[in-house]
């Protein structure tokens, strides 16, 4: 049926891990979405996933009716794994923990383009880059 | 379990969102939810209260403009407060009540109690994620064109297109069809239509509904049922008139909606020229559902 979309939320939430907790609960019960058949098709679909962030996008119908995409893992998610490191720094000017290529860089650009507020291929990198020197990755070519 | 929560609500660019997830998974939080605002975004974040200090979160504030900076974004706003914690697995259900539809139905949320109220057919949904929930202009306008068509023990057999909820489906049966066959491609719509076929006690071998559009239906009609409603998309009507006239006996009737309004004549030329004849047109808000019969 044809319905108007009356809003548009985006979680990044842990694969096969959603629950009514927020930000699931807040998020989606203001809406009068059935918040529990989001979290079972959302872990449904993630499970093979399990152990990284799989953000989703949520379109509500005006008869709180649904339908969802899974997007792309976040940037800093991509960089860990690309440095190979737990955590980032908590002074990134001045204490680097770990480094990617140029290369990485622009192969997790390439997966994160279709979501990124980017038109091309630079502006993701540009985009992913900042994530990066945040984090205390260093990028190096 | 009584708990609160610290929610940070952050107004940014969308060029920011990367950073700041990487910044609110750093701070514990456990995801994050955004909406956009215009051209920009909101992100909102939660901790529990017992694990942050307000101080903390002026700092995550403080961190993100500097990330902003270092970026060259224009700085983001963050705001917090606390909530209560609620039942969230439930409290979604506060939005949904028994509603009334057309002069014979009563579409009632499947957890609320089953209404006594003996001038209505109660229909209990239980509303998941497939289309289908009484509360479109479309899904109405079908129902009351059911009901018009529908009268106890005249046994008609009828076909749903893209069934979606079933609320269509379990409708029909409840009005006094004898037999419904449903289809929809969408397996979430086909479960939930087998779901909701249950909940209302409805024998399974009355209402059949399988995975598929009109060719599938077509396969599963034993014989040409006497009228069918499809409540999908002007385009989709469109494409499938052709086929139309095949699911139907002589004389048989069509309910379908999810037109809007401004394309009724086009859906009723496509329609005509394939030998149905437009009998209404009900309008709702922007939508409309047109009544046809065969030749």
């Amino acid at each position: 049926m044809a319905k108007k979309v009356v809003a548009i939320v985006k979680l990044a939430l842990n694969a096969g891990k959603a629950n009514p907790a927020p930000p699931v609960g807040p998020a989606l019960g203001q809406h009068g979405v059935n918040i529990m058949a989001f979290c079972k098709e959302y872990n449904a679909k993630t499970a093979e996933q399990t152990g990284t962030v799989i953000p989703v996008e949520i379109s509500i119908f005006e008869d709180r009716s649904f339908t969802f995409v899974l997007k792309t893992p976040p940037a800093s998610v991509l960089i860990k794994k690309a440095a190979k490191i737990e955590t980032g720094s908590n002074e990134p000017n001045k204490k680097k923990v770990g480094q990617i290529t140029t290369a990485q860089l622009q192969e997790i650009a390439q997966i994160k383009l279709p979501d990124l507020n980017a038109n091309d291929i630079d502006a993701a990198m540009k985009i992913v880059a900042g994530t990066a020197r945040n984090m205390g990755v260093a990028i190096v070519d | 379990m009584s708990n609160s929560w610290w929610e940070i609500k952050i107004d940014c660019v969308p060029d920011l969102e990367e950073n700041i997830f990487w910044r609110l998974s750093e701070f514990g939080c456990k995801g994050m939810s955004t909406q956009k605002q215009g051209k920009e975004i909101t992100i909102s974040a939660y901790i529990p209260q017992t694990q942050v200090k307000l101080l903390e979160i002026s700092d995550l504030s403080l961190q993100l403009e500097d990330d902003a900076n270092e970026i060259g974004s224009p700085l983001p706003v963050t705001k917090c407060n606390l909530i209560d914690e609620e039942d969230w697995s439930s409290s979604w259900k506060q939005h949904w009540q028994p509603q009334p539809i057309g002069d014979r139905l009563l579409i009632n949320p499947a957890w609320l109690e089953v209404p006594t109220d003996p001038d209505r057919t109660i229909l209990q949904l239980d509303p998941g994620v497939a289309f289908g929930t009484g509360t479109h202009a479309t899904t109405q306008l079908c129902l009351e064109a059911l009901e018009m068509r529908l009268q106890p023990g005249n046994g008609l057999t009828i076909a749903d297109i893209g069934c979606g909820s079933g609320i269509l489906s379990t409708a029909a049966f409840l009005l006094g069809a004898k037999q419904i066959y449903a289809v929809d491609n969408d397996p979430l719509a086909v479960k939930a239509t087998g779901e909701n076929r249950d909940l209302n006690g409805i024998p399974a071998a009355n209402l059949i509904v399988e995975l598929g559009s009109i060719d599938r239906l077509q396969a599963m009609l034993p014989e040409p049922v006497d009228g069918f409603v499809c409540n999908i998309l002007a385009d989709v009507i469109v494409q499938l008139a052709p086929s139309m006239s095949a699911l139907v006996k002589p004389k048989g009737w069509a309910i379908l909606s999810g037109i809007l309004s401004s394309q009724v004549a086009d859906v009723s030329h496509v329609l005509e020229q394939h030998g149905w004849t437009v009998g209404t047109v009900w309008n709702r808000l922007e939508w409309s559902c047109i009544n046809l019969k065969y030749k």
